[in-house]
């Protein structure tokens, strides 16, 4: 699937879509969900929250 | 999707109105304009951006036509004009605010215009750098996020 058809799918932009890729723009949850669904996976699956797991530890 | 749509073209008839007050600024303007008024140079920059704001309405007009003709690019110009990363971009610079003190300037830039030539001559010129530094700033975030 090429992110146009992601983005036009979760009802955004194609720049919006590889501003996610690269980390430069945080989905909202409702996005997040979005994709989430279009792939049938979860949340947590699509999105690597490692980064901000260290943060609450540390 | 269709509530969309209604409101696509109910944009197009506005734009159209405005593209049909411009026409009759510009025939006002050439045929009719007395010589002092035609002399004013807030007159002739009113003239200048109404008539600019008559094109510009055109070219919208032209583009939601082809919208409203193909699904797909309705479905398109819907997913642009709802994206949450635009709209934060949009907010985070300040657009809306920007853009509101900008056309106010520019309406007492033209109004004192009739009285003072300098007065409008600065106020035009600080419209215009607000929506430079907007623009500016609006770049700024479109590339950050």
């Amino acid at each position: 699937m090429s992110q146009e058809e992601l983005a036009m799918i979760v009802g955004t932009t194609r720049q919006t879509i590889t501003s996610i890729e690269v980390g430069k723009y945080t989905a909202s949850l409702v996005l997040a969900h979005k994709i989430a669904k279009c792939f049938e996976l979860t949340i947590e699956e699509i999105f690597d929250f490692s980064e901000s797991d260290n943060e609450m530890k540390g | 999707m269709e509530i969309y749509k209604k409101k696509i073209k109910r944009r197009k008839y506005l734009l159209m109105l405005a593209a049909l007050i411009a026409a009759g600024f510009g025939i006002f303007d050439v045929f009719y304009a007395d010589s002092w008024l035609s002399g004013n140079i807030a007159f002739n920059f009113q003239c200048g951006l109404v008539i600019a704001g008559g094109l510009l309405s055109l070219v919208k007009i032209f583009q939601y036509r082809k919208v409203l003709k193909d699904e797909n690019f309705l479905k398109l110009e819907y997913n642009k004009e709802n994206d949450e990363r635009r709209k934060a971009i949009r907010k985070k610079a300040g657009i809306p605010m920007i853009l509101i003190m900008s056309v106010i300037i520019l309406i007492a830039g033209i109004v004192a215009g009739y009285f003072n030539e300098i007065v409008f001559l600065t106020l035009i010129v600080t419209a215009l750098c607000q929506l430079i530094t907007g623009l500016a700033v609006k770049m700024y975030y479109t590339r950050r996020m």
